[in-house]
């Protein structure tokens, strides 16, 4: 989605940055920042939390903060429910990102095989 | 009931967010399709114990989750199945696979439970973790309300591109469940994901469309529908499931 949203205003943003390191915020605006965050939320470094939480609403509000921690808590929530359904990826959305899929490294993910058809 | 108030955080929360995480909390407590008000409690509080767990702490290091045994640190509350299906859910998800779920169905876990065990603890996840990003403690678990579960499983379900069995829009028309694929202008599989339990996908769905973006705000690029942008949005998003290494 982050490719479409790029394709329809025209910026390139760098894919990679979604598997690579915080330090560059892939062309979107803030976007170290909300790297950072995203990370951040995941772990238990209340300091790391903390300090990234008040980087954003110091620098793009207090609503961007609690937008950007319901979208983080989302998908903290429906890529568990992907992955203990093993519901498997649309085969256009599969054939349409293949090729960054595999340049970040999605498809070295342990549950890259394991999509699909019901066990016997 | 549990209240949930953000009026004393100080960032703005949308008044639709507050609500639909109410409605989701006063779910937990209410009896579902397979599970009881105080069975859904007691998952939700396993859910939240699971970070604790030393032995999913091992596993986590380990090269393959399978390869380290002994017994998960838990509450009591729910079966040894449903616990390490908890577990391994909350703290090791991009390693679950088709032979782990096989084993649960083995050990003689129903695949209906499972599926509301998942909702259970993915509407956990979308509420918890927003609370831990605002720096907020967690909610207090709702108390679980009497009554027994409807027992209703979608006569359309089967097994057809998932672990578990899944309604198809298609099946879906015509029957009672029908409405869970309403007035959306895709059904991407992960809508289709828990449709063994209905009420689960409308009721994360509502989560979904308000803590992230409804179907048609997400492919409507001219306009903007939060305080970050879209770009902004699936970074956070697409970060995440990477961290998770998720791979849908």
């Amino acid at each position: 989605m982050l490719r479409a949203s790029g394709q329809h205003d025209g910026s390139e943003y760098d894919l990679s940055v979604m598997t690579g390191s915080d330090s560059a915020g892939g062309g979107v605006a803030n976007g170290v920042m909300l790297l950072r965050f995203a990370a951040a939320v995941l772990t238990n470094d209340a300091g790391e939390l903390a300090a990234a939480r008040t980087d954003i609403a110091a620098t793009m509000g207090g609503a961007a903060l609690t937008d950007t921690a319901g979208v983080a808590a989302l998908f903290n929530a429906i890529d568990r429910v992907a992955d203990a359904t093993g519901i498997p990826m649309e085969a256009e959305k599969a054939a349409d990102t293949a090729d960054f899929r595999a340049a970040i490294g999605v498809d070295n993910f342990a549950a890259a095989d394991e999509k699909g058809a019901a066990p016997d | 009931m549990s209240e949930i108030n953000d009026q004393d955080l100080a960032w703005p929360v949308r008044d639709k967010v507050t609500a639909v995480q109410q409605d989701a909390w006063d779910r937990l407590g209410r009896p579902g399709t397979w599970l009881t008000g105080a069975e859904r409690v007691a998952i939700a509080a396993e859910a939240r114990n699971a970070g604790d767990c030393k032995l999913c702490r091992d596993r986590l290091g380990a090269l393959s989750p399978g390869a380290v045994t002994g017994e998960h640190d838990h509450l009591g509350a729910v079966s040894e199945s449903e616990v390490e299906q908890i577990h391994h859910i909350c703290t090791d998800p991009g390693r679950l696979s088709r032979a782990w779920f096989k084993g649960l169905g083995d050990c003689g876990m129903a695949e209906e439970r499972y599926v509301e065990t998942v909702g259970v603890i993915a509407t956990i996840f979308a509420v918890d973790t927003f609370t831990k990003g605002l720096g907020v403690a967690p909610w207090p678990l709702p108390e679980a309300q009497p009554g027994a579960p409807s027992l209703a499983r979608p006569a359309a379900a089967r097994r057809q591109m998932a672990w578990v069995s899944t309604v198809s829009p298609e099946d879906a028309i015509g029957t009672a469940d029908e409405d869970m694929y309403a007035n959306r202008p895709r059904v991407a599989n992960i809508i289709q994901a828990m449709s063994l339990v209905p009420d689960e996908v409308r009721g994360f769905f509502d989560l979904v469309a308000e803590q992230y973006l409804t179907g048609a705000q997400m492919y409507d690029f001219d306009n903007e529908f939060r305080a970050i942008s879209h770009a902004q949005i699936e970074l956070v998003a697409g970060r995440v499931s990477a961290l998770n290494q998720c791979v849908y």
